[in-house]
């Protein structure tokens, strides 16, 4: 049985982008240029959007969600005639699935990586090394007190 | 561009992660061929990820602008524009730029966070892809006038990517759905763009679904091997390795063997201007690119 969250709307209504979603007319403008709805059986951001609408975040906000399928291309921001930028409602919803502790596996690493050296990739000697060679400056890091300041207590 | 330029045009170029580490041959081209175009590169320290458009935004959209604004604000305070590189890096940079200029709230939210640092996101520089800046300061005839070896009857597939040019409105850089500028980028170097709309197609990179993101670089790859080119030309390093690594998981998974060299745009102009291919980091890629060298009469 699917279950319709009241509370939903408010929540995603003050996500940074989720409040697009109410805008939505169901028109399908975004599903024809959408790589994602052409290559997966289930994801459709028309289809993302209703369920938004109507508040079913039993079927967004999960471990498996759908949403982790969109390749971020920005095709349906374009297209969509009602301004909801579905990629931005989109990208609500991985913050609300981030906040529940659901986010893919990949996510939390890389947070950690930014907070604690300020760059998603490890540095190493092989890496130092093929700079040199190119007669590249040295790489210098950001100074990571900042970004821990800023982080507050997010900097896992 | 600084503002007291008189004609002289100076940057702050934003190498971002991938370039600056895993693919630092891309920053080797971008520093020898710019000054060859009257551009000036001024190195700012302190530049954190931009951070990543994909995770980094998917985990926490006010966290992203907050470091996204903390590297604009570096620019801001050096009086410079800001160059990007790599098309991840303009998406978070200029979306953020764009966004916080225009949302009081936002910008009161992250100023909020930048004052326990003692900066202040003000708003006064643009944040632009390279490709842009030569677009709109440089000119594409002082790319051609650059050239003293151009790359006569070489044929480059063009891979334009997601985020030079979407969303439109924000990026701002050409009508997304017909750009002209990488080929005029390539026709400046003397090479013959081959392009077909199919080709705004997103390389599939950020998909979590591992299947979906194959199927995307198989039908790719077998776009671009059907139009029989010396190379396949692109500006993203993201896009890069989804081509350049991609093509020999494509060969393993599905024992379709394609040996097409995937080069960055800065590299070929690179090649152009006399630069040899080992200043460029040519033989780093994975697919070799000594078909394309051959072709050029370089190796
Ligand atoms: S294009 Fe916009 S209005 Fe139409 S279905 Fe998609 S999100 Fe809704
Ligand atoms: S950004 Fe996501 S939902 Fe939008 S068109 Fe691209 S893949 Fe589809």
């Amino acid at each position: 049985m699917v279950k319709v969250s009241f509370a939903f709307k408010s929540t995603i209504d003050a996500m940074i982008g989720g409040a697009g979603h109410s805008l939505c007319f169901q028109c399908g403008a975004c599903v024809g240029d959408c790589p994602a709805a052409q290559y997966s059986t289930r994801f459709n951001p028309r289809q993302i959007m209703l369920d938004a609408v109507l508040g079913l975040a039993d079927r967004l906000v999960t471990e498996d969600s759908v949403v982790w399928e969109c390749t971020n291309c920005d095709n349906c921001f374009d297209h969509c005639p009602q301004d909801v930028r579905p990629v931005e409602v989109i990208l609500a919803l991985k913050n609300m699935i981030h906040q529940a502790g659901l986010s893919p596996k990949n996510v939390a690493p890389l947070l950690h990586s930014v907070a604690t050296t300020g760059c998603t990739v490890a540095v190493s000697e092989l890496i130092n090394r093929r700079r040199r060679e190119l007669g590249l400056p040295e790489l210098v890091r950001p100074p990571v007190d900042e970004l821990q300041k800023l982080l507050g207590d997010k900097k896992s | 561009m600084s503002k007291n330029g008189n004609g002289h045009k100076k940057y702050a170029p934003f190498f971002g992660c991938l370039i600056s580490t895993k693919h630092s041959q891309f920053e080797a081209a971008v520093r020898r061929t710019m000054p060859k175009l009257g551009a000036e590169l001024v190195d700012l320290e302190g530049f954190s990820c931009c951070p990543d458009p994909i995770y980094y935004k998917a985990a926490d959209k006010l966290d992203w602008l907050t470091l996204a604004a903390r590297n604009i604000c570096i620019a801001e305070e050096a009086g410079l524009d800001l160059l990007t590189c790599c098309s991840g890096c303009t998406s978070t940079l200029r979306e953020a730029n764009h966004t916080l200029k225009h949302d009081a709230e936002l910008r009161g939210k992250v100023n909020a966070r930048l004052k326990i640092i003692g900066r202040e996101f003000t708003g006064t520089i643009e944040v632009r892809n390279i490709a842009m800046i030569i677009r709109d300061d440089i000119g594409y005839d002082a790319v051609a006038a650059s050239v003293t070896r151009p790359l006569e009857n070489f044929r480059v597939a063009i891979h334009y990517g997601c985020h030079l040019l979407k969303p439109g409105a924000v990026m701002a850089v050409e009508d997304p759905a017909q750009p002209e500028i990488l080929q005029r980028l390539l026709a400046a170097i003397g090479a013959t763009p081959v392009w077909q709309t199919k080709h705004l197609s997103c390389c599939g990179t950020a998909c979590q679904n591992e299947d979906m993101k194959t199927e995307i670089m198989r039908d790719n790859l077998a776009e671009f091997a059907a139009l029989d080119v010396d190379a396949v030309g692109l500006i993203c390093p993201t896009c890069f390795d989804q081509y350049d690594l991609g093509q020999l998981q494509i060969s393993r998974k599905y024992q379709t063997k394609y040996e097409m060299p995937i080069l960055y745009y800065f590299q070929m102009l690179g090649l152009a201007q006399g630069f040899t291919p080992e200043e460029l980091g040519l033989q780093r890629h994975k697919v070799s690119a000594k078909p394309a060298l051959a072709k050029l009469g370089l190796s």
